[in-house]
């Protein structure tokens, strides 16, 4: 018989079998729904991370800026670039800057300002109303120099709604430089003296404010020698030769009169306006009086105040010489500015709404017509040019929204634009430097989205993975009875005369059809699940911002369909060839097909291979990799990597054992010894590794949780699997005792004991299942201190308030006393000073060094904040380690390399008080150097990242590096770099990173970098984290990812060093004072959780942002703008995020306890009809009713509390690893686990009743009657 | 006419001993009131006594299983009245219906029905455990029934382990570890070779002597049937006619 028969067996088989049929599908359908599901969830949620992310930046995929000193380009540029850019689809200018505004009563520190020409390129999109959603017509909105559109995001952000009417006037602050015109001065004719030796001959000297006449008398050897007179003149004014042009003298005099006219200069030279010796210059008074002379050769001079006239009679006769002018002379009017900062009101004329296609999204800010900013901007400085621009915007495409441009596509153009930029030689130094700098927010977003989504999606992955697992667990074991309950037909069609391929085919085609079905369905379903989930997702971390569509690419469509298929052929596969191996005689027999109890000999050989890849893995440890240590020592197991391998070579090692041993002892033995091996390695590192040995497990990588906890399940499950038997033969002697119970003690046990493999992969599903939800539950009360040490832990800090400028630098005016006297209940306050640019790149953060030649400015700088810590800021008694406040109020969780030794697992609160205070002492000592190591944040941002390269202990150092696995790093002479240390709270930094923070504005306007190595960071995780840790805001309102980069801190000598904490080299626009603070911690008498602190934040606010009232009438300025942030409710909103991700993990894993619900009911259907004629006997032989039906229920009910019990104790042990892991108590959540129990029982229950109720009510004599 | 005479002779015999089962006006009718009705059993009495070993026969169809399932209560009747052991069944609760089964009658089937994930002992001592007899004992009586039956050496072998006489052996020994009232047999020995069926029907005529069990055997080898103290052939759901034994011995039909 061939193909068609088999089709024709498949089909009929499809067609009478419903019910079989039917589970085969929804088996299918549940697996690739949840692959389907996960998926799209994990696509959806990074398609909206990153749409989000890059809706910042609207229709520009780079800008072009100026990158020599100048800083701006001008119209002209745009021909260059257009030439270099040859790709661009549109190239337009752009100017920005930053004013503060404030509308109405409401504030923003900062509001981004930019000029945008109207006519710019259609590539860029354009503006739409946010409430009508039509089209702005620019030209016709922004008519004058104080006409705004503000965007519909600092719309919010300023308070408005969509209600409000417009125009609306907001105020802002300009610096206006207003100029007077000077007169060209004119050298002073009165007060000339003549400088007594120098007079060689009598004269008579007439100097009043109008002329300077000198009449020389007749020497006493007329045509022999000339007669001379010197005069001099102090206090000329100190003028700057910049200003003017030339020189022009106005005199007459007799012919015989030949002068000398010259001037001091600021540097101590001098220059000579007629000369005696120079006979370029002339020096007869005609001349004098109609020359010019050229100052422009001295443009960069100012003249010191004096001058110097010498007048000859050449031939010694009478001569006379009258000047009655000598002016500074410039072809321009002469400005003298004075700038000042002046209230200017702008007219809201319409709002855009940012979030729509568009130019508009890139602004968060307000925009302007580009002249109308120049002409701002040319206020503020001399510099009169109004043809600036800071950038050019250069879209590649068109639509960025619809079709996302390619990263590669994008980097590709970036360099071919940067290659192509003109070089300009600077004069003085020879350098060539290229003109232009090219950045592009886009490809920094790209690798930014890139760290998270691969941290996000790995976790996803690995859950989802697990969760999958159950799927195809559950289709196996429908597979799997397929082929049990049809042995009889098999034997039927072999002994009618099919062959073995024909079994197989047709089996094969029934598979295939099933695959198909389910796959579609699951694709449907998966749909809806990625749907729900992601738009649950939304409303757990929801900002609105993120738009949540679900992203369905065309390979995860295809790819379920064909994994439905291959689902289940593969799942079919095992089974086909198993019936078609049937033993035609044991099968019309019934005969089951058992186990072999002995391994065969291919079994065998699989075994031995089995067992050198474990060897061969377990000696990679201190064998192969001399890195490692060899496992046969103490210290080879205590890195995680060296776990890894560990988990690796004792799975395999002990499967190929147990396979190979099962030839020689019985089955069950060997088997035994394979499970434990599996199950007890993971445990161990887990319970014991982690808490005792490893010191340091910050570098907990997925893929080794992932080995662990399956390794674990695998363990667990094959261990009840092999002593199913006797854990049977328990329960009965233990229910064949008890009253009523008996027949179902007789029945249930037998029967599950007898499908052993049916029963292993049902409980197995649940085992996975409750492992991962056990896990997931224990993991927030684990992880999350209660708010009582959290109380403890925060030392008392209560509050913490944020300026949106630095304090008033006033003398007599402190914030700090200002706070103390708002309430008698605050007891400390602590100021500090932070400072973080998020638009101007000079400021940011350098992660390879700015002065090489392969710094890559785009990749290479992070805007991230910098603080300064001074030994004052820290309280307590110095010398006392033991006193709570001493250095405790900040956290470090790492330390300098030499006193980070030897580390210890559980420190406790007197260590870490120890270490924290070595810290921080070798924090304040200036002279304190630290080795940098090979760490580099480009290779964590880089693509090729593997799985074991990220740290999977929360967000607690996003590393992976261990000091002592990597190197220091050597200069070229091969000496250690040593730097200064700072501390950081970002979570990015990995310990030991060299990093170069800009220390000032040099005059250039460039900045000066200083090489420090990161040494420690801040606890962010107790007390809330360190209170200024802006990560700790996540979850609380506006999510900002620049914000979330975290900061840097520096002691007071090295913040002293940069203009943007303090005074470094001259006050610049950015630099503080001492004591100028911008934020404050604030200690109060009240408990951490009293209300009242919150009416202490209120009054705070009150007394800072009331217009002419409080601080602002102190400071003389209405921009003072004050935030508080109550730290109880801070960490309220921490926790309720820990929650929220906990939450959404559980749902995740809640879909596998679905799918095992829906499995069980599956298989309990498939239980009751296949067995009817069991019934039938039972109810022939006098079972009752009840025990028909509780002999179906308790199967299921055994089954899952086995899972259960799997999953709770496995579940547990990975939660003592976590527990270790984070030093943190473990939580059992009893509760959680008495809800699966619940849970559990009533699935057995509903799966099992029904079916058993049927069950029962067929007649025997019916039930009896059936076959198979 | 004859029959009919043979039938009161017996009826009168009968009457003598304690009838154990009566049945009078018995009717079965499959998928009643549909349009597939099958009338399978039509107003039938019968009454049997106390250590009767009884064979039932008929052609195919003729009801023979029908009236076994009735009298095992294994299906309801359509109308009609059973009495076992004085007990009139259509007074009986689905409880009480089920009780009665497990104490006072015993199956013997021709596939066995055996629980094949049962061991012999097990599934012979099953019965007891639904009595409420105490495992320990259940498992020494099951024991001790099966050695009697020759089956000491298979005790914890599992059904698909065994032969098919020895497996109708287990079957027998969890039909009589009750000490039913009556035991019913649908073609015991159907499933059989003609060797085996010898034994097991020797097995039931040496049970039938030694403890005056009642047996009523469905069969339609009339071999089988003369083992039996007298025939009932059926026809169309009727009884047609009771044959009386002794039929020849197993020696003499050899």
């Amino acid at each position: 018989m061939g193909i068609k028969s088999s089709f024709m067996i498949a089909a009929r088989s499809l067609m009478r079998r419903k019910t079989k049929n039917l589970s085969a599908i929804l088996a299918v359908t549940l697996g690739v729904t949840l692959l389907v599901g996960i998926q799209i969830t994990t696509d959806t949620l990074e398609n909206a991370f990153l749409t989000s992310l890059l809706q910042n930046e609207g229709e520009v995929d780079f800008k072009v800026s100026n990158s020599t000193t100048t800083g701006y380009l001008t119209a002209g540029d745009k021909e260059t670039i257009t030439d270099i850019a040859p790709s661009a689809v549109g190239i337009m200018p752009e100017l920005t800057m930053q004013v503060p505004a404030m509308l109405g009563s409401q504030y923003d520190d900062s509001v981004e300002l930019a000029g945008i020409s109207t006519n710019y390129p259609q590539a860029f999109g354009l503006f739409y109303d946010w409430k009508t959603g039509n089209e702005m017509d620019l030209d016709a909105l922004l008519v004058s120099n104080t006409s705004i559109l503000l965007s519909s995001k600092q719309a919010k952000k300023l308070g408005l709604d969509e209600g409000a009417s417009l125009p609306i006037s907001l105020t802002t602050e300009f610096t206006n430089t207003t100029g007077i015109v000077v007169e060209p001065p004119t050298i002073s004719l009165t007060d000339w003296t003549v400088e007594p030796t120098a007079a060689t001959t009598d004269y008579t000297l007439n100097s009043n404010p109008d002329s300077l006449s000198l009449e020389l008398e007749q020497v006493a050897y007329p045509g022999m020698m000339p007669s001379l007179v010197a005069l001099f003149k102090m206090n000329i004014s100190m003028l700057s030769l910049a200003d003017f042009d030339y020189i022009n003298v106005t005199a007459t005099g007799t012919s015989n009169v030949q002068v000398l006219l010259q001037f001091s200069l600021d540097d101590g030279s001098n220059f000579n306006v007629t000369s005696l010796e120079d006979k370029s210059l002339p020096v007869d008074v005609e001349t004098l009086n109609s020359l010019s002379f050229d100052l422009s050769p001295y443009a960069e001079r100012m003249l010191r105040g004096d001058a110097f006239l010498v007048v000859i009679s050449v031939d010694g006769m009478p001569a006379s010489i009258e000047i009655s002018e000598i002016a500074f002379e410039t072809s321009k009017p002469v400005i003298s500015y004075s700038s000042k900062i002046e209230r200017t009101e702008l007219e809201v004329v319409g709002i855009f709404d940012s979030k729509r296609p568009g130019i508009g999204s890139q602004y968060s800010g307000a925009v302007l017509r580009l002249e109308h900013l120049q002409q701002w901007l040319s206020l503020q400085e001399r510099e009169k040019e109004l043809d600036r621009v800071s950038s050019y915007l250069v879209a590649l495409q068109t639509n960025h929204f619809t079709s996302e441009i390619s990263e590669e596509y994008l980097q590709e153009q970036v360099d071919i634009v940067e290659a192509a930029i003109p070089v300009a030689v600077d004069p003085d130094t020879g350098d060539s430097e290229k003109i232009y700098s090219v950045d592009s927010a886009r490809l920094t977003f790209f690798s930014v989205a890139e760290i998270i989504m691969t941290l996000l999606s790995t976790i996803l992955t690995a859950l989802g993975l697990l969760i999958t697992i159950t799927g195809v667990l559950l289709i196996t074991n429908v597979q799997l009875m397929n082929v049990e309950d049809r042995e009889f037909q098999t034997g039927v069609m072999r002994a009618v005369g099919e062959n073995r391929r024909g079994i197989t085919m047709s089996m094969l085609i029934e598979n295939v059809f099933q695959g198909i079905l389910g796959g579609i369905f699951g694709l449907i379903g998966g749909l809806a699940f990625g749907q729900t989930v992601a738009s649950y997702l939304v409303s757990l971390f929801g900002t609105g911002e993120l738009s949540v569509q679900p992203i369905i690419s065309q390979q995860v469509v295809i790819f379920s369909v064909i994994f439905g298929v291959a689902l289940g052929i593969i799942t079919g596969i095992l089974p086909a060839l198993r019936a078609s191996r049937v033993n035609i005689v044991e099968a019309l027999r019934g005969i089951k097909v058992t186990f072999e109890e002995k391994s065969g000999r291919n079994l065998v050989l699989l075994g031995v291979l089995a067992i050198a890849g474990g060897v061969f893995v377990l000696l990679i440890n201190g064998v192969i990799d001399k890195s490692y240590e060899g496992i046969w020592l103490v210290e080879g197991w205590n890195t995680l990597d060296e776990w890894r391998n560990i988990l690796i070579g004792a799975g395999l090692l002990f499967s190929g054992l147990g396979i190979v041993l099962s030839r020689f002892i019985s089955r069950v033995k060997a088997l035994n010894i394979t499970a434990l091996a599996v199950w007890g390695a993971p445990v161990f590192l887990f319970v014991v590794a982690m808490g005792e040995w490893i010191p340091d497990i910050s570098g907990l990588a997925p893929d080794i949780l992932i080995i662990g906890v399956a390794e674990i399940v695998i363990g667990s499950v094959l261990l009840v699997s092999v002593n199913l038997s006797p854990l049977m033969s328990a329960l009965r002697t233990f229910l064949v005792k008890i009253k009523g119970l008996k027949g179902v003690g007789q029945i249930a046990p037998a029967l599950i004991s007898s499908h052993k493999t049916r029963s292993t992969l049902t409980f197995a599903i649940f085992a996975v299942i409750l492992t991962l939800n056990v896990t997931v539950a224990t993991l927030v009360p684990t992880n999350l201190s209660t708010i009582v040490e959290t109380e403890q832990d925060s030392r008392g800090i209560d509050l913490v308030v944020s300026l949106n400028i630095p304090e008033a630098n006033i003398t007599g005016l402190s914030y700090v006393e200002e706070l103390y006297k708002l309430d008698n209940h605050i007891v400390d306050v602590i100021g500090f000073k932070t400072y973080k640019s998020l638009t101007n790149y000079q400021s940011y953060l350098a992660f390879a060094d700015p002065y090489s030649s392969e710094f890559d400015y785009q990749t290479d700088l992070l805007p991230l904040g910098y603080g300064e810590i001074t030994s004052e800021q820290i309280r307590g008694n110095a010398t006392d380690s033991l006193d709570s406040n001493w250095r405790y109020d900040f956290y470090l969780s790492s330390f300098p390399d030499d006193i980070n030794q030897p580390p210890v697992a559980d420190v406790t609160d007197e260590q870490l008080n120890e270490m924290s205070k070595q810290a921080w002492d070798l924090f304040f000592d200036n002279s304190y150097t630290m080795a940098a190591y090979n760490v580099s944040l480009s290779e964590i941002l880089s693509e090729d990242r593997d799985l074991g390269d990220i740290d999977f202990t929360s967000f607690s150092g996003y590393a992976g590096y261990e000091l002592e696995d990597v190197n220091v790093l050597r200069d070229e002479n091969d000496s250690v770099i040593e730097n200064p240390i700072v501390f950081t709270d970002s979570f990015l930094l990995p310990i030991g990173i060299q990093v170069w923070i800009p220390m000032n504005s040099s005059e250039t306007g460039f900045p000066v970098y200083q090489a420090f190595t990161v040494a420690g960071r801040l606890d962010f995780q107790r007390a809330g984290g360190f209170p200024l840790s802006s990560f700790n805001f996540l979850g609380g309102g506006d999510f900002n990812f620049m914000d979330a980069l975290g900061n840097i801190y520096m002691n007071k000598y090295w913040a002293n060093q940069t203009s943007f904490l303090a005074e470094a080299n001259g006050v610049t626009s950015t630099s503080k004072a001492p004591n100028q603070y911008n934020k404050f911690l604030i200690k109060t008498t009240y408990d951490m959780d009293d209300p009242r602190i919150q009416s202490i934040a209120q009054a705070i606010e009150e007394f800072t942002n009331t217009d002419d009232e409080g601080y602002r009438s102190l400071a003389e300025d209405n921009f003072y703008v004050a935030s508080t942030t109550v730290l109880y409710s801070r960490i309220e909103q921490s926790l309720e995020m820990t929650q929220r991700v906990v939450s959404f993990l559980q749902i995740y894993v809640t879909f596998g306890l679905v799918i095992g619900a829906v499995g069980m009911a599956v298989i309990s259907v498939r239980n009751v009809s296949e067995r009817k004629r069991e019934i039938g006997m039972m109810r022939a032989i006098g079972f009752p009713r009840t025990q028909v039906m509780l002999s179906v229920l308790l199967e299921l009910v055994v089954l899952g509390i086995i899972g259960l019990a799997i999953g709770v104790v496995n579940g547990v042990l990975i939660s003592v690893g976590f527990a270790n892991m984070q030093g943190a108590t473990l939580v059992i959540p009893w509760n959680d686990i008495a809800v699966y129990l619940g849970f559990i029982t009533a699935i057995a229950m509903a799966a099992g009743a029904v079916p058993g109720w049927f069950a029962s009510r067929i007649p025997p004599a019916e039930a009896l009657r059936y076959v198979g | 006419m004859t029959v009919i005479t043979d039938m009161k002779n017996e009826y009168s015999k009968i009457e003598d001993r304690e009838p154990l089962l009566v049945i009078s006006g018995l009717h079965k009718r499959y998928s009643e009131g549909k349009s597939n009705e099958v009338h399978a059993i039509r107003g039938l009495d019968l009454r049997v006594q106390k250590g009767d070993m009884m064979a039932i026969m008929g052609p195919s169809g003729c009801g023979k299983t029908t009236l076994l399932n009735m009298i095992g209560h294994l299906d309801r009747r359509s109308e009609g009245k059973i009495i076992i052991d004085k007990i009139d069944t259509g007074k009986l609760s689905d409880g009480q219906m089920t009780a009665f089964r497990r104490d006072k009658i015993g199956f013997i089937f021709q596939l066995f029905n055996l629980f094949p994930f049962l061991s012999a002992v097990e599934n012979v001592e099953t019965p007891l455990l639904l009595q409420g007899v105490k495992a320990g004992v259940a498992r020494e009586q099951a024991k001790m029934l099966l050695r009697e039956l020759g089956m000491g050496d298979r005790l914890y072998h599992l059904p698909s382990e065994l032969s098919g006489g020895q497996q109708q052996r287990v079957a027998v020994a969890r039909a009589l570890v009750t000490e039913p009232s009556i035991i019913l047999g649908d073609e015991p020995t159907g499933d059989l070779d003609s060797t085996t069926s010898t034994d097991v029907m020797n097995l039931f005529r040496r049970i039938n002597k030694l403890t005056r069990q009642t047996l009523v055997l469905v069969t339609h080898n009339r071999w089988i049937a003369e083992q039996c103290d007298y025939i009932v052939h059926m026809t169309d759901g009727k009884i047609s006619h009771v044959e009386q034994g002794p039929f020849k011995t197993e020696e003499e039909s050899k």
